[in-house]
């Protein structure tokens, strides 16, 4: 890596933290609340994110801006089975790895001790046991690094569409409507 | 500017806002650096350091996340910074343990319940994040802007199970 590369993820990062900081993403509370169902911070924050990024990323892509990394890979089982055992984790200790580093640049002993020595052990005992059960997981329903238009044949631009509607209409439902349980 | 200055040092914005500016992040990423969001990779490339060093024939070590000072794990570094840059902006910095009212509430004062309770959770979140290909940072946001099935496959997950843990901790109380 450069140095002009190192500045610029240092930038990003920068940038990043500052957002889960001020969504209020670095607090115990606001995440097991999503998951109560009690403040929807969290599913507004991501939906928002969401909608922005595609709205930028698959124009810029067609004018020929911007060329896309290597596409998260779909392997069905891995993809859902680690997401079941992430939101454990996550509701168990409140945080997950990004919101976790940000909460320790705001001073927080708790992140910056046990949070990041378990991720790191988390990640050891990851690596270590990799070839006992991960080929495996891989081989079973793997569409590779696509996206969902070049799988199915989908308009990219339709897909944000109604992604973008859905969102304002959870949006729109949670705020308007009241779509959120009252807290005890 | 007066204005301006006393929304970015609120110590809450609202969530949309914020999302929009972790959205312009994304595509700063993508555009720029030609890479993703992520913060799950960066303690895999950390950890190969202790990985290697236990099992040096390890693969996934060697070939698939070596150790490094990688670009996950600069955008850690910054990660840190920037929250400190929140927090120092809404003059809330502190060095601080047990600051959060709900934490005792739904698990009790104890310290080192609340600190093996977060390296549990560390453990279990980083491993999940192996098994699935990223968090909700490197997954989640950045392979559903890229519209990767395999983002709202784990979304899908992790609100599942983690309204499921939620209910159990907190029982009568949810």
């Amino acid at each position: 890596m450069t140095i002009g590369t190192y500045v610029l993820a240092l930038i990003l990062g920068v940038m990043f933290g500052f957002a889960l900081n001020k969504a209020g993403l670095t607090r115990y509370t606001k995440i097991v609340n999503q998951f109560r169902l009690t403040d929807m911070a969290v599913l507004k924050f991501m939906m928002t994110a969401l909608v922005v990024t595609m709205l930028g990323v698959y124009p810029l892509h067609e004018m020929g801006i911007i060329t896309f990394p290597t596409i998260p890979a779909t392997y069905v089982v891995g993809n859902l089975v680690g997401g079941l055992i992430f939101g454990v984790g996550m509701a168990l200790a409140g945080f997950c790895p990004g919101t976790a580093v940000a909460g320790g640049g705001e001073g927080k002993w708790d992140y910056i001790v046990p949070g990041l020595l378990g991720f790191l052990t988390g990640a050891v005992i990851f690596g270590l046991s990799y070839d006992s059960f991960m080929p495996k997981i891989l081989s079973i329903a793997n569409f590779g690094n696509k996206t969902i238009p070049e799988l199915w044949g989908v308009n990219a631009y339709l897909a944000i569409f109604v992604f973008t509607l859905l969102a304002l209409a959870l949006f729109y439902a949670i705020d308007r409507l009241g779509l959120q349980r009252k807290s005890k | 500017m007066s204005w301006l200055k006393k929304q970015i040092s609120k110590e809450l914005w609202s969530p949309y806002a914020a999302g929009v500016l972790l959205g312009i992040v994304g595509i700063l990423t993508v555009t720029l650096a030609n890479k993703l969001l992520g913060a799950s990779g960066g303690f895999e490339n950390i950890a190969a350091y202790i990985g290697k060093a236990i099992s040096p024939s390890n693969t996934y070590f060697n070939y698939i996340m070596p150790a490094g000072i990688t670009y996950p794990v600069i955008l850690l570094v910054g990660i840190f910074f920037g929250g400190m840059l929140g927090a120092l902006s809404s003059g809330t910095f502190k060095f601080r343990t047990m600051d959060d009212e709900q934490w005792k509430t739904a698990y009790g004062n104890q310290k080192w319940k609340r600190w093996l309770l977060l390296f549990i959770g560390g453990i279990i979140v980083e491993f999940a994040a192996g098994i699935a290909g990223g968090c909700t940072s490197g997954l989640a946001i950045s392979g559903g802007m890229l519209l990767a099935p395999a983002a709202f496959l784990f979304i899908a997950g992790m609100f599942a199970s983690g309204i499921v843990t939620a209910l159990i901790v907190y029982g009568k109380k949810y």
